[in-house]
């Protein structure tokens, strides 16, 4: 049960730098989530933090070791593979021992622990069968408790959903993070679903090009993104960020966002983060957290297309280069065509600088 | 619709079909007849007379009671025993080292194929004169002990089969090289990896992860040059001649001479087809058993 | 009319039933999904309609007539794949026109089609670039569009953007609806990502191991589903099952933690299906019934999945932004009968289903 150290990590393939100085701290016991989308840097940290790269600078640490010139036999550490890397020509129970007897572990222990582990994961009546063939679902136990029966201070999961079908994966994320708190290993996950990383980690590093955008809790990253990036990614749908410039009106601060007209007055503490005439901000607010208003209040945005999912309705809003999504309940009449007015609700309001893409606080 | 297919696809190899019961089949059919008889190019007869030379299974009980003949099958065996794993255990070694990368890793492959394109004549004369009594092994061999080596190779019963055996394996092992180079370029990466996770050293990772994968492509290897090394010729000829005397008389150059020296082709006829049957029925189990795999 | 219909196919590969006794048409011009988890038929019916494949028992019909016994080629269904397959080393322009220049179609009529698809889904302004140059939502115009050259009955899609990540999903799907909407042809479509389903369908199937189990709009199948199998396929988190315990006007649930007044005239009700965003989770504050324990806070910005545990099973309900709400807190739970589905002993629904039931 470590915590894990990346200070100034770099990460160069040849020309391309596929991470730049990534300073990030996992506690120990933390499920940590290394969420973006593909190409972001989030598999090459994880195969560092394994072993499988070295950095080009910077270093690891697993609590006060420097993990350089360790190999990756040597790191203690668990790792489940995006195609789960199951040896195929071995049974389950072989699967599930191999660390074991790799290291030589006297055999009634191997027995015993394997035996363990499988009653852990339901896996006890498909001990000797073949690994080849077996679904998915019980693939992905396989890979995770041939690593956990090594007992790893740190597990590293790389993207272990993406091969699963939509209709498992629910089932199958309720699972790892049972897993987690069973083992209460330090985990790192990378993932480029959102949802998964919400419901899933302690804390999320959300990441874009080689560069750590923001890090911290579901909440705090749904609540206060740092940057466009994280608003748009975090969220289904992303955050609305509509442009504009703030003006002054009679009863305080709003942002003009042109043929949209006038957004709702701001909050005095959204207020102190902009000044009129500092140029272009993006008003920001998510699809949930707005209502709908009378036909003079608020905004006003024909209804592009309707998407009933489920327990959502989610309105496409706008024709012209501004564009939102608002979420509802599932209440009727919202048709296309129709012009929907709605009003964020103040409090939820985030202000970007335009220029920049940073968030602006009013503190 | 894929009958239709399937029935075209019969129609147009049709030639190509018969083409080949005309060089496979009836040669065999040809063989069959003479092999039970006693005909030779000398009897004056055409060959499709030899009936009037009609042995039966003459021959066949001949062969089994025919010494030289299994002496030569003793010796294309041992020499096949000895050859083809040494050929498997250095091309695996030389496979292994060519998964990474080294400097002047291309030219070193050019290199180590070469032997491989040699006209396996040729070869033969390039052994024949290294291993002379004044020639450059020997020579070599002085200078490592530091002092005058003149060991007969091919005039030597015993040594003559071992230059041999040197000459199949400097010219055969590329070919394993190539064949195992495949296979271990088809173990998964991800496995390797994560065995090495899981603590395994490169050896267990060798034992228990590649070689488990490669089962098939070394099976096939190993069959190729089981097969091909049973009918080792022309290198051994014009090393030795299968001399000296009958020292490293294989089992094709006991048909060569007696084929064309004694010229009892019927004789031969049964040991070629003897030989076949053999063979095939080896093969067929061999595969049997790769495809229970 | 370009309508595909099938009348009690059935489809078995040796002893396995792929399909099984199917029958259905989509309508023309419409988005048809099939909806299901893997093995359940949904390929298969594909297979069946291009005519890779040939029935073993049933008829199946592309704008009335029967065309079990016609090639694939001659079916004029398009199929557009999830790798799109557009050939590298032509331009769009002429990927699109392929399918006509190779039935040797006269000039004008080429590039009449030509032109006439490429304003449909906006692509003729890079008509002239290679699929090389293209981005991913651009290719995916040009597949379709090359699909759409024909004027087939109808054009295919299986499992297209299974593989994207995503947020890439989410914003294809849209633009996929948009498209089927602008080049007004039907659609066939194949998924098992029950979301993705109910945002692009006009009307979708649900397979269950080769047996159509309702089709419908999503909305009625969501709201009516015909069976419990059903009614857990849509809804993420998933639906509630809870078996209902009789006690003379209402239903006691989850252990007496919540209770319903049951509706009249309806018998047989062994099973109640709740909707997590159907079920009202407020503080406890002491009366009647039993309080139910929240174990597990999802928050997930926008909303919340809270589980409890009540009774045998334990429940979830879905809360809208971010509630102040603590694992181990009591709550007390209520529910609209009018939004609860009732069940009987096998699983099918005893009130009303949405689109048809098989």
């Amino acid at each position: 049960m470590t915590a894990i150290h990346l200070q100034n990590l770099v990460k160069r393939f040849g020309p391309f730098t596929a991470l730049k100085t990534m300073d990030l701290t996992i506690e120990n016991g933390e499920f940590m989530a290394l969420l973006g989308p593909s190409g972001c840097g989030k598999s090459t940290t994880m195969n560092m933090i394994a072993g499988m790269e070295s950095p080009s600078e910077g270093r690891i640490m697993f609590g006060d070791r420097d993990m350089a010139g360790v190999p990756m036999g040597r790191r203690g550490v668990g790792f489940v593979f995006q195609n789960y890397a199951i040896f195929t020509h071995m049974t389950v129970r072989q699967n599930l021992a191999y660390g074991l007897r790799a290291t030589r572990r006297p055999a009634d222990e191997i027995a015993r622990r394997t035996k363990a582990m499988a009653d852990l994961l339901q896996l006890t009546d498909l001990l000797d069968r073949p690994s080849a063939g077996l679904s998915v679902n019980i693939l992905q136990r396989v890979a995770i408790g041939r690593s956990a029966i090594m007992e790893p201070a740190i597990f590293l999961l790389d993207e272990p959903l993406s091969n699963v079908d939509a209709a498992f994966r629910a089932v199958m994320r309720t699972e790892l993070k049972q897993l987690q708190r069973t083992f209460k290993q330090t985990m790192v996950y990378v993932t480029h679903d959102q949802l998964e990383a919400m419901t899933m980690a302690d804390r999320i590093a959300v990441m874009d090009h080689g560069v750590l955008q923001q890090v911290g809790t579901p909440l705090e990253i749904y609540n206060n993104p740092a940057n466009l990036f994280v608003a748009r990614f975090i969220g289904s749908p992303g955050m609305n960020l509509l442009q504009g410039t703030p003006v002054e009106t009679a009863r305080g601060l709003a942002i003009d966002l042109g043929p949209l007209g006038l957004t709702p007055t701001l909050l005095p503490e959204q207020a102190a983060a902009v000044r009129p005439g500092k140029g272009p901000v993006l008003y920001g607010f998510r699809p949930e957290q707005a209502t709908i208003v009378g036909d003079a209040q608020g905004m006003a945005m024909p209804v592009t297309f309707v998407e009933r999912i489920g327990a959502r309705t989610i309105l496409h809003l706008g024709n012209g280069p501004q564009t939102a999504k608002t979420v509802f309940e599932n209440e009727a009449g919202f048709e296309q065509g129709k012009i929907l007015h709605f009003a964020p609700h103040p409090a939820a309001v985030r202000l970007f600088d335009a220029a920049t893409g940073t968030a602006l606080k009013g503190h | 619709m894929k009958d239709d297919a399937a029935k075209l696809g019969f129609r147009l190899t049709l030639p190509a079909q018969v083409l080949v019961l005309f060089i496979s089949v009836f040669p065999l059919l040809m063989q069959l007849y003479i092999s039970l008889t006693d005909w030779s190019p000398l009897s004056g007869l055409n060959w499709t007379r030899a009936w009037q030379m009609w042995n039966s299974f003459a021959n066949y009980s001949d062969l089994i009671h025919d010494h030289r003949l299994w002496a030569a099958l003793g010796r294309t065996v041992f020499v096949m025993a000895v050859c083809v794993p040494v050929e498997f255990l250095l091309g695996l070694g030389l496979a292994t080292l060519f998964m990474d990368n080294f400097p002047g890793k291309r030219l070193f492959y050019s290199i180590l194929i070469m032997p491989m394109m040699v006209v396996p004549a040729v070869a033969g004369y390039m052994f024949f004169m290294l291993f002379q009594s004044g020639g450059p092994i020997n020579d070599i061999l002085s200078g490592l002990i530091g002092h005058p080596v003149t060991i007969a190779w091919l005039s030597s019963p015993n040594l003559a089969l071992f230059a041999v055996m040197v000459a199949d394996i400097w010219q055969w092992t590329p070919l394993m090289f190539l064949i195992l180079l495949a296979g271990l370029a088809g173990v998964p990466d991800d496995q390797i990896k994560a065995a090495t996770l899981l603590g395994a050293n490169p050896w267990q990772r060798f034992l228990t992860i590649v070689l488990p994968r490669m089962k098939t492509i070394i099976g096939i290897a190993l069959a190729i040059r089981v097969i091909e090394c049973f009918k080792i010729f022309d290198t051994l000829f014009i090393m030795t001649g299968g001399g000296p005397g009958v020292a490293t008389e294989t089992i094709s150059v006991y048909i060569y001479k007696i084929t064309t020296q004694d010229l009892i082709w019927g004789y031969v006829a049964a040991i070629a087809l003897a030989i076949l049957i053999v063979l095939s029925v080896a093969c067929v189990w061999a595969l049997k058993r790769m495809a229970r795999q | 009319m370009a309508e595909i219909a099938f009348q009690n196919v059935t489809k078995s590969y040796g002893a396995t039933v792929a399909v099984n006794d199917a029958s259905f048409t989509v309508a023309d011009n419409e988005f048809f999904c099939f909806f299901g988890p893997p093995l359940s038929g949904k390929s298969t019916i594909l297979r069946l309609i291009l005519g890779l494949e040939k029935p073993d028992s049933g008829e199946i019909l592309i704008d009335g007539k029967r065309v079990n016994d016609t090639t694939p080629a001659a079916r004029n269904i398009a199929m557009v794949f999830q790798n799109l397959a557009l050939f590298p080393h032509m331009t769009a322009a002429e990927n699109v026109r392929f399918p006509l220049v190779e039935r040797h179609e006269p000039a004008d009529k080429i590039a009449t089609r030509l032109q006439d698809v490429a304003e449909k889904l906006h692509i003729a302004h890079i008509l002239h670039k290679m699929p090389g140059q293209l981005s991913g939502g651009e290719r995916q115009r040009v597949a379709i569009a090359r699909a759409l050259v024909r004027d087939p009955a109808a054009y295919l899609m299986d499992d297209p953007i299974s593989a994207l990540d995503a947020r890439l999903r989410e914003e294809t799907r849209v633009e996929l609806k948009r498209i089927q909407r602008e080049a007004g042809r039907t659609l066939i479509y194949v998924t098992h990502d029950q979301e993705e389903a109910m945002s692009v369908a006009d009307r979708m199937a649900i397979l269950e191991r080769g047996i159509l189990r309702q089709i419908g709009r999503p909305v009625e199948i969501y709201d009516h589903p015909a069976t419990t199998y059903v009614a857990q396929l849509l809804g993420s988190p998933g639906v509630n099952i809870l078996s209902a315990r009789r006690m003379g006007a209402t239903y006691d649930l989850a252990d007496g933690a919540l209770q319903l007044t049951a509706p009249d005239g309806l018998a047989g009700v062994t099973e109640l299906g709740l909707r997590p965003e159907d079920l009202r989770v407020t503080p406890w504050q002491g009366g009647t019934g039993r309080p139910a324990t929240v174990t597990e806070v999802e928050p997930l910005g926008g909303y919340t999945v809270v589980t409890l545990a009540a009774g045998p099973t334990p429940l979830r309900a879905l809360m809208r932004g971010q509630p102040d709400i603590r694992v181990g807190a009591e709550v007390a739970l209520t529910c609209d009968p009018a939004q609860v589905i009732y069940f009987g002993d096998k699983g099918q629904a005893l009130s009303r289903i949405g689109g048809e039931r098989l």
